[in-house]
């Protein structure tokens, strides 16, 4: 943009070029949504693959086109919620790399359809990026093994972005629009460590998978993570007397952490919501029809984990530290700004913190 | 009394000096249909070829009948098509099973056409006991290399025992399987890891035959003496003449210490060679005459160490599938060296070497060390499950190809001298590629439809519910199978039973966490670029990279994905075995710009049309651009590229990053649109 327009659009009583940026996206993104991108939407509504695609990439993509883009579109759904008026259900799914997530997933969606015949699911596969290179090998789709063509199912890879969580930033900002289109999104994550406290915030309720006797569960309870899922699923079940081993064990380990089990009797001091525990083989087909029944009534139940309005809150503030650190942490505080950002979009809400930011320097500077 | 024996001499058993009989010369061959490759092989016998070596085209190799829509680009490209027992009858018309010694290049439908072999003797009245021949059946290097693989592998290795159990009783000399190392060098695999993967390999049949329990200790020893080798040859001859030595030398420790084979007879080491093709070149190709040549000394100057069986591969093979002509000049090959050379008439001229015994010890230390440390994860099965031999694949590939980048390792006409006049072999081999007419593949699909339409339904049915019972509760399923040929039963029906007895199995790719070492000014070249796309449109290219068709050579599709990473792309790698229809869908589900397919087979063209009209389909025709990569002959470029296909990679571009700096214009040129 030249200078020229720059002074044009600018009001004569802007403090700061930035106040003025500010205000040249705000009426940019007050504008309604384009007429390209509301085809778009129908298309997706009607599951149609690339326009599902696109729609991600704008949730996706870091660029002030794609912020406008967002707030539009999030706006216009909200709008027109008799017509968008699906409202998905998040699963997480996180658990060490080669417990057989994807496969599990892949069995799980294919299950899941045949009970229900009507209903679509989303899944959301997230891989690390390379800390050298900041590219990402996505590998989840060779495992994940869906019927080409499908349209009631819909497989997206993400790369974590090195962002910390493990989920990628966008991840949260995808579920926004997905929640509107699908009956089920299923996230996908690797799980070392922090990602399974991470997927709990973006989730409606979280699951943690395992391999039979790996010692996973003890580099799980050593990092104090046991507590975090709602449900463990032992996969690689291969053969019985594996799963029952595998069982007692992983029984053993929660009643030394005082989780309690459902169904199970020796559990009486019971310090928090009581598990389930899943016992499958994605390759032999075993306990997927029990875990498809399960997540089915979850999906009926709706009862979530942490409420839309908390997953949002505590994204804006993630946000908020990536975007200003520890300065706009104290800024939020000082500002008390979960009551002051209750209205408008997720968009709106960072536009207006950015402009108390922008204050807040406009006046330490004069 | 005799004269001293000289060292230098052999002597037969009558103490007469002698000469050894020459190793077994094989072509690995098959094409088009089963009356082209019934014709190919009357013709090589009459050549002075001494055994039969059959190539399965990709559908049989992975059990689909030729009617399949995955299977209809691939019929007959790279073997003969074999769909039921009338087609063995075709193919084998007028050649004496009784004195053939026939391989079959044959792994996850192995137990299939063993079962069509051994029906098409007693439906000729044979005594199937004198049968004599070898099925591939390696389904650890399948996992690990070639693709070929279809059940999971627990289920895989038992129908290897099936085999080796039927054989032992029925087929005495029939190689149930055959340990192949071969195709672990041509996916990168170091001579220590080739030793260490093989062996274990074995190892990992053996413990599953013991474990079982269904022979005798006589039986057992002679079961170990059906083990058999596929090996590889690679430039580094030396190195390889030490290599063989090592195998011999571990195999009889192993049989010995491990299974308590008392019989040396045994223990020996048998196998059967193809040389490397992975190093044989797209430029200058008339220089792998010479490396034929070479690899061949690896695998028959030592006579302790010599192979029994050697096939070699055509100078051309980096351009395209050979022609008969291309595969003669390698079967001549065979005969200067064993008739025209004096290498027959000597004893082992590297006994008591000490430069070669030093290596053969320092090689058998190393392959133990690594041995010992796969049993101790829990053995092959594991090791294959877990994707730890595979990832050690990927990495070691990938570290050859930095070595070829920075030129530390030298190939000629690659790296270096790469100036000179031109070939005028490759100006012929233009005009004579090596092509299957429709026709042909017409033929193929009508003589299924006649078998399908001439047999009795019922005596199908019950052959095949009879396999899945015995799939299930654990029976050897080789009777009921043999009784699945005779019912005319198709090689899709027999996998597919199967298929829902045991579940389809996809191995770990070995694609995550490898990281490359190419440092080079290219690579800051293409970061610079993916940067200034990131800062231009607030994302990551992204690029979906799969291997469309049946065929399962996966090294080049994998360290593309591995490149992509490496210059800063997001890679989404979806694998082997898709149709056009899931890469399309993948590249529109992921929105990529990009997307990179990787060709082996020769069904480029026929892939690259349903490519296109599937994108088409979805308007995304002119919004995705296509690479693609592979054994792509040069005449057919301009066609492909009038198709649409952007840029077109083969073996000649090893410089993994500038051809990443390729594909990053490619996705530039079509953002700028």
């Amino acid at each position: 943009m030249s200078k020229n327009q720059n002074n044009k659009t600018a009001q004569p009583d802007s403090p700061n070029p930035i106040e003025r940026a500010n205000r040249r996206l705000a009426e940019q993104m007050h504008q309604p949504l384009p007429d390209d991108l509301q085809a778009l939407l129908h298309q997706a509504k009607d599951h149609e693959k690339w326009p599902i695609a696109q729609l991600i990439s704008i949730f996706e993509r870091n660029t002030d086109a794609n912020f406008i883009a967002r707030h539009q579109i999030v706006t216009y759904l909200n709008q027109q919620a008799k017509v968008f008026n699906k409202q998905a259900m998040v699963l997480g799914i996180t658990g060490t790399p080669g417990a057989g997530k994807s496969s599990l997933i892949g069995e799980l969606c294919l299950n899941l359809l045949e009970k229900q015949p009507e209903m679509s699911i989303a899944v959301l596969a997230i891989d690390p990026s390379s800390h050298e290179s900041g590219g990402a090998l996505l590998g989840d789709r060779t495992r994940t093994i869906f019927p080409v063509k499908d349209k009631r199912l819909f497989f997206r890879s993400q790369a974590s972005q090195q962002d910390l969580g493990g989920l990628s930033k966008q991840t949260f900002h995808v579920t926004r629009l997905l929640r509107k289109l699908f009956d089920l999104i299923i996230i996908e994550t690797v799980g070392i460590g922090q990602n399974e406290i991470e997927i709990q915030n973006l989730s409606d309720h979280s699951c943690l998978v395992m391999q039979p006797l790996a010692g996973d569960q003890v580099q799980f309870m050593k990092a104090g993570i046991m507590e975090v899922p709602n449900t463990f699923i032992i996969n690689k079940c291969d053969e019985d007397a594996l799963a029952k081993k595998s069982l007692h064990l992983l029984r053993a380990s929660l009643k030394l952490a005082h989780i309690y089990v459902k169904g199970h009797a020796d559990n009486t001091t019971a310090s928090s919501s009581p598990r389930d525990i899943f016992l499958t083989s994605a390759i032999k087909k075993k306990g997927i029809d029990e875990l498809a029944d399960f997540v089915l009534q979850l999906c009926h139940s709706a009862v979530s984990a942490n409420s839309l309005e908390s997953q949002e809150y505590y994204f804006l503030k993630k946000w908020v530290r990536q975007a200003y650190g520890e300065f706009g942490m104290g800024v939020y505080q000082h500002l008390n700004a979960d009551e002051c950002l209750k209205e408008g979009s997720f968009e709106e809400k960072e536009q207006s913190f950015k402009q108390l930011i922008s204050r807040f320097l406009t006046h330490l500077t004069e | 009394m005799t004269e001293q024996k000289k060292a230098h001499h052999i002597y037969d058993k009558d103490d007469q000096v002698s000469k050894d009989r020459p190793w077994i010369f094989r072509t690995y061959a098959g094409h088009t249909n089963v009356w082209a490759s019934n014709e190919l092989y009357r013709n090589n016998l009459s050549k002075g070829q001494t055994g039969l070596s059959i190539a399965m085209d990709l559908p049989t190799q992975c059990g689909y009948s030729s009617d399949h829509d995955i299977a209809r680009p691939e019929i007959g490209k790279v073997g003969v098509p074999i769909n039921s027992l009338d087609d063995m009858h075709v193919l084998f018309d007028n050649i004496p099973l009784e004195e053939m010694n026939t391989s079959m290049t044959i792994n996850g439908t192995s137990m299939w056409l063993l079962s069509l072999y051994v029906a098409l003797a007693e439906e000729r009245g044979l005594d199937i006991s004198k049968l004599n021949g070898t099925t591939q059946n390696d389904l650890i290097k399948e996992y690990l290399a070639r693709g070929t693989y279809i059940f999971p592998p627990e289920d895989s290795i038992r129908i290897i025992v099936d085999m080796y159990e039927y054989c032992l009783h029925n087929i005495p000399s029939w190689n149930a399987s055959n340990i192949c190392s071969y195709h672990l060098q041509e996916a990168g695999a170091t001579p220590v890891q080739e030793l260490a993967f093989a062996l274990t390999t074995a190892i990992t049949v053996l413990d599953a035959i013991k474990e079982r329990n269904c022979f005798t200790e006589e039986e057992f020893e002679r079961c170990v003496g059906r083990i058999s080798y596929f090996v590889n040859a690679g430039m580094r001859f030396v190195e390889e003449v030490c290599k063989m030595r090592a195998f011999c030398e571990m195999w009889d420790e192993i049989t010995r210490e491990r299974y308590g084979v008392k019989n040396e007879k045994y223990r020996r080491f048998r196998y059967g060679v193809q040389v490397n093709s992975l190093g044989l070149t797209e430029e200058q190709p008339e220089n792998n005459a010479w490396r034929i040549l070479i690899e061949t000394l690896g695998v028959t100057l030592s006579r302790n160490a010599r192979c029994r069986a050697l096939q070699l591969p055509a100078w051309n093979e980096a351009l395209s599938l050979p022609r008969p002509w291309d595969q003669q000049w390698s079967i001549r090959l065979q005969q200067v060296m064993a008739y025209e050379t004096d290498l027959l008439e000597y004893p082992d001229i590297f006994d008591g070497s000490h430069v070669i015994e030093s290596k053969v010890k320092e090689l058998k230390e190393q392959a133990f060390a690594e041995i010992n440390k796969i049993l101790d994860m829990g053995g092959g099965v594991e090791a294959i499950k877990t994707g730890y031999m595979k990832s050690a694949l990927v990495a070691s590939q990938g570290e050859r190809m930095s070595k070829l980048v920075k030129g530390e390792q030298i190939v000629v006409g690659k790296n270096k001298w790469t100036e000179g006049l031109e070939s005028p072999l490759v100006k012929d081999s233009d005009g004579g590629i090596f092509m299957v007419d429709a026709e042909a593949a017409k033929r193929t699909i009508d003589a299924l439809n006649e078998t399908r339409a001439k047999r009795d339904p019922a005596r199908v049915k019950a052959s095949l519910e009879a396999l899945a019972k015995a799939a299930k509760e654990g029976i050897n399923m080789m009777q009921a199978s043999i009784e699945c040929a005779k019912a005319r039963v198709t090689t899709g029906e027999w996998s597919d039973t199967l298929r829902n007895a045991f579940g389809e199995f996809r191995p770990p790719t070995g694609v995550e966490g490898q990281a490359l070492t190419i440092e080079t000014d290219t690579l800051k070249e293409v970061r610079a670029k993916v940067q200034a796309f990131i800062d231009q449109h607030g994302y990551r290219p992204r690029m979906v990279v799969g291997k469309p068709g049946l065929d399962g050579h996966s090294n080049g599709a994998e360290m593309i994905a591995v490149a992509a990473r490496h210059a800063g792309f997001d890679v989404i790698y979806f694998g082997i075995r898709l149709s056009a229809a899931d890469i399309v869908q993948s590249a529109l589900e992921e929105n990529v710009d990009v997307i990179g397919i990787s060709l082996l087979s020769g069904s480029h063209n026929e892939i690259i049309d349903q490519l296109f009209e599937e994108l088409d389909a979805n308007n995304a025709k002119e919004a995705i651009p296509v690479i693609l990569g592979g054994i792509i002959p040069a005449p057919d470029f301009a066609a492909l590229k009038q198709k649409g296909v952007k840029r077109i990679f083969t073996p000649k571009d090893f410089d993994l990053m500038v051809v990443m700096n390729e594909i990053m214009d490619v996705v530039n040129e079509q953002k700028s649109k």
